[in-house]
């Protein structure tokens, strides 16, 4: 078989399936490596939650152009990504929150983001069942949402199979043989294959990818737990955001009516380890049934965890680095899925124009990582 | 052939639904499980996943011995989220 093509992407997750497609249907032939199965790193764990509240410029730049192509994904790919607009809601639970998510507010109008800070009546209103125990208002914008993370990454790289790029499982990557300070090669466990481009999109592994070829990047992987209940009735509509220590996020999945949530551990848990913790199965069932009361009687039906790649700033790297050839679209914090449509796009254009149509300035490589997203 | 029989009684799932997806090159159990969500419902595959290892062995060829199955994760069974949030260390 001939390995060689105009492209390889490291990684079937969301960031390499749609830069991948997004090349292919620019007419490059797309080989993508995959170690395990598409969607096994971080986005097969995600929960799905597609959000442009941001308080970095960019990032709602990004979302923007992500909302704005989740909504036509389903059309694309002849085939239903259960993309629904049920929105995002952050609670505040106290005045420094209120403060701290009113100043994200005025960044995100700028950009002309559909966002409210809503009363707790209305909170009440818009979630079923909520809690409004000590609660101050919350955040709302009605237009963010949620998608199906595996019908998004699989229709992706179904499309670049049309396309006549190739997507390679059980697939690892060795090794990247350079040419002076040009990519060359790439060896797998399945041989070797060229190209004269490889993205790193390996999520979790991307500071492992970047190694091979003597970089060092600022990606560490920290553990974040999720389950997921039965499905049950319509309750309410966004993703349900409470950001104290000891909060949670959780969302009713669209498609077929299950809870699926997780929360962000105090202190963090870095490293590779994703195992499911016996902590998480109680404690996450609390604070769901404190924020919405009537969840009680609802059966947890599976638990799991996965991997945030942490930057120091909270924010990606998607940029080219000093080897020629060889870029880097990783370090998604969390925010992979959603960032991914957009990210794919403008990758795109930087790999075949030389520069994209959004500057991705402030997600370069060699920034100074000084500025922290504060809705992480 | 038999048309509509459902494997995955959960979710919904037929046989015709795996076989085809099985023929677009998907050969394995955990990919199988995220493109049609067998295995994520109620009994958690408990029901399913061994009938769909079989369907991917007369499929494929592959031994059943050697289908590798999804990673089996906590709770065995569905527990009510009150019953859990009982036992977290906060209320103890």
């Amino acid at each position: 078989m001939n390995k060689t093509a105009d492209v390889i992407v490291i990684g079937a997750g969301i960031i390499g399936a749609a830069t991948g497609y997004y090349l292919a249907k620019k007419k490059l032939k797309v080989y993508v490596l995959e170690k395990r199965f598409p969607c096994f790193g971080s986005t097969g764990r995600c929960i799905g939650g597609i959000r442009q509240q941001y308080t970095h410029p960019l990032s709602i730049n990004v979302m923007r152009e992500s909302v704005q192509t989740f909504s036509t994904l389903s059309q694309e790919f002849g085939k239903d990504v259960e993309w629904f607009q049920g929105g995002y809601l952050f609670l505040a639970h106290s005045e420094e929150k209120k403060q701290t998510y009113l100043k994200a507010i005025q960044i995100q109008k700028e950009y002309n983001i559909l966002v409210r800070f809503v009363s707790q009546d209305d909170c009440a209103k818009i979630i079923n069942g909520l809690s409004t125990d000590g609660l101050l208002g919350g955040a709302y914008c009605p237009t963010d949402g949620q998608a199906n993370p595996f019908a998004v990454t699989y229709g992706y790289l179904e499309g670049i199979k049309k396309l006549k790029g190739k997507v390679f499982t059980n697939t690892e990557v060795t090794k990247i043989n350079l040419s002076s300070n040009k990519i060359k090669s790439v060896i797998t466990n399945a041989g070797e294959f060229f190209a004269p481009v490889v993205i790193n999109a390996g999520g979790p592994w991307a500071k492992n990818v970047a190694k091979m070829v003597g970089l060092d990047v600022p990606i560490e992987p920290e553990r974040h737990e999720s389950l997921v209940t039965e499905a049950c009735e319509r309750l309410f509509d966004p993703m349900l955001v409470d950001y104290r220590a000891d909060g949670c996020y959780f969302i009713q999945n669209y498609g077929t009516g299950h809870f699926i949530g997780c929360y962000t551990p105090v202190p963090n848990q870095p490293g590779d380890n994703i195992k499911a913790s016996s902590e998480f199965i109680t404690e996450m069932p609390r604070r769901m049934a404190r924020l919405v009361p009537k969840l009680k009687g609802i059966k947890v039906i599976r638990q799991w965890a996965g991997s945030y790649e942490m930057t120091p700033d909270g924010n990606p790297i998607v940029d080219k680095t000093p080897i020629e050839g060889f870029y880097i679209s990783a370090g998604m914090c969390g925010h992979g899925f959603m960032f991914g449509p957009a990210l794919g796009k403008f990758m795109s254009e930087l790999i075949i124009e030389g520069k994209s149509s959004l500057p991705l300035d402030d997600f370069a490589l060699n920034r100074s990582f000084g500025k922290a997203e504060t809705m992480k | 052939m038999r048309k509509e029989v459902v494997i995955c009684r959960c979710e919904e799932i037929t046989e015709k639904e795996i076989i085809k997806v099985i023929k677009q090159g998907y050969t394995s159990l955990d990919e199988i499980k995220r493109i049609l969500r067998c295995g994520m419902g109620h009994c958690q595959g408990r029901s399913c996943m061994t009938i769909i290892a079989r369907i991917l062995s007369q499929q494929t060829g592959q031994p059943i011995s050697k289908i590798k199955f999804p990673t089996s994760r906590p709770p065995l069974k569905p527990i009510p989220i009150e019953t859990l949030s009982n036992y977290s260390s906060e209320h103890e």
